[in-house]
């Protein structure tokens, strides 16, 4: 008991001091430091292998990239190209690289830096394999001067010159081996920090580690930012994370719940919201699993789920705005087509009675469709036959996707349709979907900037590969070809359009929601972050790195140079109880222990003391 | 405390030295090679335990990154994945010889290092909090025990159960509410999580009672929950000696009450305790997964489960390997010192 009070004590004391929040910047000799909880670790620090959202943000802290976009409608705007031009075939890309960049250890980033970062990607294997499919059709890249880069086409790449490839000094780079690059870890070593030309410089923080610690570039080329410092922390639960931001521990909590942005509003000195993302849900159906050598049909898809009638139908049958509601408790808004409105002009609204909840159209459409109502109440295949029990999986380490199929399973039951939902985990349902032993099943996908990859995931090509609902369909096929080389982009906006029109049509995916992000910032220690897009996109997690060069100790806020669509400085922390009381109560606490110790020990003395007489 | 071994024992141990030093040699080699054995089988199953777990890792983390078939399959060549199955093993059986863990799938770096950077918290966390526990526990049950159905007993065996049956992702947020974040008047004293601040270093004074200050309150939830177990098996196997014609011998030796308690019924009380002691270490490196979550402890219990969402073949592997070992070596140190304790047992 007593050596239990003392350890007590030992651990409290010099605690007690830090423990309170101290005002940013409180002290002219202390480094400002933004901190960050996040609830996943960073798998890799190398811009070749992570996979991780919270790898892609180091890396933008750390790197620079070909261009960047836009804070407010995130179009492409100009970072190491200052400007660029394509030929009349689109074959040839040319490119004007800033002079001014410097990397962290004092050498210039020329075109060299980038023309070895494309060349390695195009390499492939492990160089490739997150970024070479946005590479798709260039054949070679090269550096004719040091501010010029020219990429040369097989085909043409209507996704240029977005190209999202962190890029990576030369001279560091060039002695990693094809095979030391798959285990390679990109970390500070012998208190060297990582060698980058971003506007801040990883000091501290290795894969799976639970802090990195990056400082401020004073030489960045688009201005110095107003932090000294950024440091991360990973939490590995929610509640426990966002203490820290009530405490003060932490100025930026991201991904949390509804929930907790609800009971974090309105609290002083906080700011609190539910981030638009590009991330859907969806409800998906089984349109057709085969095998892929042999074109044969796999797995044992309820005929039905095969009709794009039926399935159709069926998308009446879905109260999207109940489940963002009642499911998603308000993290998130009714989806409609697999390109979310964040993603910006390639979305394409359908018109709002094709997205409606309407169980009595649902009911028409099946009809219509040959699925009657039979003598059991049940309906029935066009061919009079039974349509059984259709089988819904929904994933256990998702925190809403059975209560989003128990609700389809239920508004499936009102029109006539028997359905029963299993619970399994993620990697099983993967399984599950390559061996096509499913009617319909939930989840959701995350879409970049650029719509290509998740266009690409509903067509043939991606049978048994990426593809999980098995949709196939020769027009959207052809419409994808079309796109992937249109190098006007008004008619490649107009054909993405076209292509969410056939999906909804067709109702591969019913798409539920657009998910939110849950974002919580001191507003009282720290100012001016920027939405992307604004008004209500994100305030970090961003393409780019806008929030991190704008940001500042609140009570330098001012106007935040003029920036629309900022967080605003609050007040400087006026609600802080100071240094002195936090050591004073500590203190009292230490000295009430060690009394309640010196008691326990004198009774057990005079306890045995009676023992001896 | 020290618990003195009973004189009866030293004393049997001296008169018949020489036969008893030979069977325990043979009943020590017998042990080690049971120990053995099972190191052998687990290398083997090891292997294929986790390869029938559904899913594909490149499927898994390829999610939304990878867009093509051909990203999949360079990932699965370069992670040795492709091959086949015998292969794979052949593979795994050569590097783990070797002492190579293979390569995460997740983290892309060596698994030793990934479990050296882990295993050092968990150490920490477990370890501490099992030693409390069982120092505290087997004070509390021997008090408990001596002074059965009194206050004490009735109090610290409540208290015990209670804190016991308490889940402790809770008890742990409990702490985490009132002593982390401050209630009231009460400042928040200790960190909400982490094992250390973001810019201490470890290895300073500073950065070791930094550590300390956030350990404090997961070691303290840790220690409460595995109260219980010590505490009641000290209880009831020294309620099992109090009977014995042994003791009522020593209070009619006029020894003290505290005498007769702690040198003649504890020592031999303590049998059983040792076992789940000594089992209950062998557990440590396999961490706390709850409190490692509430309190964001990077140790080895959440790289393991984190694993199985992938699967992360090798990082399973490497964790599974440690883990087993550890709880083999302990039952093997707890097997030689039941011999030295009992003599019974080599039989």
């Amino acid at each position: 008991m007593l050596a239990a009070g003392v350890l007590l004590a030992l651990a409290a004391v010099p605690g007690a001091p830090m423990a309170c929040p101290t005002p940013a910047a409180a002290d002219e000799g202390d480094p400002t430091r933004f901190t960050v909880a996040l609830l996943n670790e960073v798998d890799s620090f190398n811009p070749f292998l992570g996979i991780e959202v919270e790898s892609y943000e180091m890396w933008a802290l750390t790197y620079d990239y070909l261009t960047s976009l836009a804070v407010d409608d995130l179009s492409v705007e100009p970072a190491l190209a200052t400007e660029w031009e394509s030929s009349e075939d689109g074959l040839t890309w040319t490119f004007t690289i800033r002079d001014d960049v410097e990397w962290s250890d004092g050498e210039p980033l020329t075109a060299d830096d980038l023309s070895f970062t494309y060349n390695r990607v195009l390499e492939g294997g492990p160089w490739g394999a997150t970024w070479k499919s946005w590479l798709a059709g260039v054949a070679e890249v090269s550096a004719p001067d040091a501010t010029t880069l020219v990429m040369d086409l097989e085909r043409p790449n209507s996704v240029l010159p977005m190209v999202p490839i962190p890029i990576v000094p030369e001279h560091v780079w060039s002695d990693v081996s094809t095979d030391d690059i798959k285990s390679y870890a990109a970390e500070p070593s012998d208190g060297q920090p990582v060698v980058g030309s971003g506007p801040f410089r990883l000091v501290e923080g290795t894969a799976g580690g639970s802090t990195y610690r990056f400082e401020a570039n004073p030489d960045y080329w688009k201005g110095a930012p107003h932090v000294d410092e950024v440091a991360f922390r990973v939490f590995k639960s929610e509640d426990p994370a966002v203490q820290a931001l009530v405490k003060g521990e932490v100025d930026y909590v991201e991904g949390i719940s509804a929930l907790q942005v609800r009971s974090l509003e309105g609290r002083e000195g906080i700011l609190a919201q539910n981030a638009g993302t590009t991330g859907f849900d969806e409800i998906s159906f089984n349109a057709g699993s085969i095998d892929v050598e042999t074109g044969e049909p796999i797995g044992d898809p309820n005929p039905a789920v095969l009709d794009p009638a039926f399935r159709y139908a069926l998308s009446f049958a879905v109260d999207r705005e109940r489940i963002a509601e009642t499911v998603y408790q308000g993290a998130g808004a009714p989806g409609s087509t697999i390109v979310p409105p964040a993603v910006g002009r390639f979305h394409w609204e359908p018109p709002a009675e094709e997205v409606a909840y309407d169980p009595e159209r649902a009911a028409e459409l099946l009809d219509e469709a040959g699925y009657t109502v039979g003598d059991d109440g049940m309906r029935t295949l066009p061919d009079g036959s039974p349509i059984g029990t259709l089988r819904l999986f929904a994933r256990s380490d998702s925190a809403t996707s059975t209560d989003v199929m128990t609700y389809f399973q239920e508004w499936l039951a009102d029109l006539g349709i028997d359905a029963e939902v299993s619970t399994v985990e993620s990697t099983r349902l993967t399984d599950i979907i390559l061996e096509g032993e499913f009617d319909a099943f939930e989840w959701g996908w995350y879409v970049d900037a650029d719509p290509t990859s998740m266009l690409s995931y509903m067509t043939c090509d991606q049978l048994g590969a990426w593809s999980d609902s098995w949709y196939c369909n020769e027009e959207y096929d052809r419409l994808f070809e079309q796109q992937g080389s249109e190098l006007d982009e008004d008619a490649r906006v107009e054909q993405i359009h076209r292509m969410q029109e056939i999906l909804v049509r067709d109702a591969p995916y019913i798409v539920t929601v657009y998910n939110t992000e849950g974002q919580a910032v001191r507003s009282d220690r720290f100012a001016c972050l920027q939405s992307q897009p604004s008004p209500d996109g994100a305030w970090l997690f961003q393409q780019g790195t806008h929030s991190y060069l704008s940001m500042r100790p609140a009570d330098q806020a001012g106007d935040c140079d003029g920036l629309t669509s900022a967080t605003g400085g609050d007040d400087p922390a006026g609600g802080s109880d100071g240094v002195g009381t936090g050591f004073v109560v500590g203190a009292a606490v230490v000295g009430g222990l060690l009394v309640v110790g010196a008691a326990v020990f004198l009774l057990r003395r005079r306890a045995t003391s009676g023992d001896r007489e | 405390m020290t618990f003195p071994a009973s004189p009866e024992l030293v004393q049997e141990a001296t008169e018949q030295d020489r036969p008893r030093h030979r069977g325990y040699a043979r009943y020590a080699l017998g042990k080690a090679g049971g120990a053995l054995g099972s190191l052998g089988f687990l290398l083997v199953l090891n292997f294929f335990l986790f390869r029938v777990l559904p899913g594909d890792p490149a499927r898994t983390l390829g999610r939304g990154r990878f867009s093509t078939q051909e990203q999949l399959d360079d990932f699965n060549q370069a992670y040795g994945l492709d091959e086949p199955l015998a292969q794979q093993f052949l593979t795994y059986l050569g590097n783990t010889l070797t002492g190579d863990l293979g390569i995460s799938l997740r983290y892309r770096v060596p698994v030793s290092e990934l479990i050296l950077d882990r295993i050092g918290p968990t150490l920490l966390l477990v370890g501490t909090s099992t030693l409390l526990a069982a120092l505290i526990g087997i004070w509390l049950g021997t008090r408990s025990a001596w002074r059965r159905g009194g206050v004490f007993d009735r109090v610290s065996t409540g208290t015990s159960l209670t804190l016991y049956s308490m889940p402790e992702w809770w008890l742990g947020l409990m702490l985490i509410a009132t002593l982390a974040v401050g209630l009231g008047p009460l400042p928040g004293l200790f960190p909400t999580g982490g094992l250390h601040s973001v810019d201490a270093d470890p290895w300073s004074v500073g950065g070791v009672l930094d550590t300390i200050r956030h350990l404090t309150l997961p070691v303290t939830t840790l220690t409460l929950a595995y109260l219980a177990d010590y505490a009641l098996v000290m209880r009831s196997s020294l309620l099992d000696e109090m009977g014995s014609d042994y003791l009522t011998t020593a209070r009619a030796k006029g020894l003290r009450d505290a005498a007769v308690r702690n040198r003649h019924a504890v020592p031999n009380a303590l049998l059983p305790t040792t076992t789940v002691i000594a089992l209950n270490f062998g557990f440590v490196v396999t961490g706390a997964i709850t409190v490692e979550t509430v309190f964001s402890i990077p140790g080895l219990g959440l790289l393991a489960t984190e694993a199985l969402e992938i699967p992360d073949y090798w990082v399973l592997q490497g964790t599974f390997l440690v883990a087993a070992a550890a709880v083999i070596l302990a039952n093997l140190l707890a097997n030689l010192a039941y011999g030295l304790l009992d003599p019974r047992v080599r039989t």
